[in-house]
């Protein structure tokens, strides 16, 4: 145990010397030169093997849950791996309605940095043939000495030379997640990667957070189809068919073709007890067919029942 | 006796009522809504298949392609035929395709990465680790 301590740094020193990497990291455009990003989050110390918890615990309460880590453990840590796994991160801020953006690379933890976004990283402290993995929060970037500022383990923001931040970090392939209140877009926010990260939430059954986060989606791209349906989904799951009905009708007026937008509106038509418009959304689902063709189908025959 | 009876028959009655409500089918309603990940996953192949034309649409590509004497309106149809896993597959790598007019060694790795994809295309056989 002794010897491992002290041959894996040796080791680690070894392998870079003979790693092209030593050259210096430059600092991503978008980090003005001029003074430091950090965000204002809350630093939680973690207990042993809990960097998870505490990581998620700490943008959660910046999110604006009241929250420690110790409420965390039993859905995020796992005992036999003596760790949290990315998955259960993950579903551990959509289970309390928030939205866990993954991000990737430099250029986006800079950007979110800029916008006020803490993030949550992934890093190897060690190498890959020995993992240390490692959960630590991003709350700054210092341009002036490339410095990265990270809330991690019992160090509230510790300051990690840049190089040696990406080198841990790429070995945890560079992997950040963004955890936002539903009115909130990550500053990288695609809209197919949003409107994915919200249906995650409605999965987890925090349904009026996800309504939240599909209008907010619409408020910034309005002609999105997939938000549109989300929207619906998410109405029509609140047992609001009138609302839905609308939702599911702007989506296949923006695209005609949307078979999936054709059978949700039948279905609500149905509900509604519109049975001659229901009919007719049923067929023309059926007719444009696909993936779901089976479940169009059997719409359509309910419907006709 | 009689209270006792009375009492006997609103049990009863309140226990029909529960297999009555019981024996009722859940609205058939929820089942046939397709779900937003439906529509989410719809999308990504979508957006997976739309880069993969671009790229086949690129000039520098399309020269390559014709250079390996393939056809590209052939890899169009390709694409298209692909499942989602098929094209998830192939989306890993297309972020490490550098852009046109690159230097030469974002020439060695776009050929590499051209001819994985003409590879998983059934087109050629250069890389046995994409069978």
């Amino acid at each position: 145990m002794r010897l491992t301590r002290y041959a894996l740094p040796l080791l680690a020193v070894l392998a870079l010397g003979g790693c092209a990497s030593l050259r210096p990291v430059p600092m991503p455009e978008q980090v003005p030169t001029e003074g430091e990003t950090q965000v204002p989050v809350t630093f939680f110390p973690q207990e042993k093997y809990q960097c998870g918890p505490a990581a998620l615990a700490m943008v959660l309460d910046w999110s604006g849950l009241e929250i420690e880590p110790a409420d965390l453990t039993v859905s995020v840590y796992t005992p036999s791996r003596k760790g949290s796994l990315q998955p259960a991160m993950v579903t551990g801020a959509r289970r309390r309605g928030r939205v866990a953006y993954p991000i990737h690379g430099l250029d986006a933890l800079a950007t979110e940095l800029e916008a006020g976004h803490p993030v949550i990283v992934l890093q190897n402290l060690s190498l890959p043939i020995w993992p240390r993995w490692h959960y630590a929060v991003a709350v700054g970037l210092d341009p002036a000495t490339d410095q990265v500022l990270l809330h991690s383990g019992l160090t509230p923001q510790r300051r990690m030379g840049l190089r040696t931040f990406m080198n841990t970090w790429r070995r945890g392939e560079s992997w950040g997640l963004l955890v936002l209140p539903p009115d909130e877009l990550p500053a990288t926010a695609d809209a197919l990667d949003w409107v994915t990260a919200v249906s995650g939430v409605e999965d987890a059954g925090q349904a009026r957070a996800a309504l939240v986060g599909y209008r907010t989606a619409l408020a910034r791209w309005p002609d999105y189809v997939p938000a549109w349906m989300g929207l619906g989904n998410v109405r029509y799951g609140l047992g609001e068919p009138a609302t839905a009905k609308a939702a599911y009708r702007q989506a296949v007026t923006l695209d005609p073709g949307y078979a999936l937008g054709w059978n949700n509106l039948a279905q609500t038509l149905a509900d509604l007890g519109e049975h001659q418009a229901a009919l007719a959304a049923a067929r023309r689902a059926v007719a444009l067919g696909g993936p779901y063709r089976d479940e169009f189908e059997l719409t359509l025959e309910e419907i006709e029942k | 006796m009689h209270a006792n009876n009375k009492w006997y028959r609103q049990f009863c009655g309140a226990l029909v009522a529960v297999f009555l409500w019981a024996a009722v089918p859940m609205p058939a309603a929820q089942a046939s809504v397709v779900g937003t990940d439906a529509s989410v996953q719809i999308a990504q192949h979508a957006q997976v298949k739309q880069r993969l034309h671009q790229l086949l649409a690129r000039d520098d590509v399309r020269q390559q392609l014709i250079a390996y004497g393939i056809d590209p309106a052939e890899a169009d149809a390709r694409v298209d035929a692909l499942t989602p896993a098929e094209a998830q597959r192939l989306a890993g790598r297309l972020d490490d395709l550098p852009a046109a007019g690159s230097d030469l060694i974002g020439a060695l790795l776009f050929i590499f990465v051209l001819l994985l994809i003409t590879d998983l295309l059934g087109l050629t056989d250069v890389y046995p680790f994409t069978r």
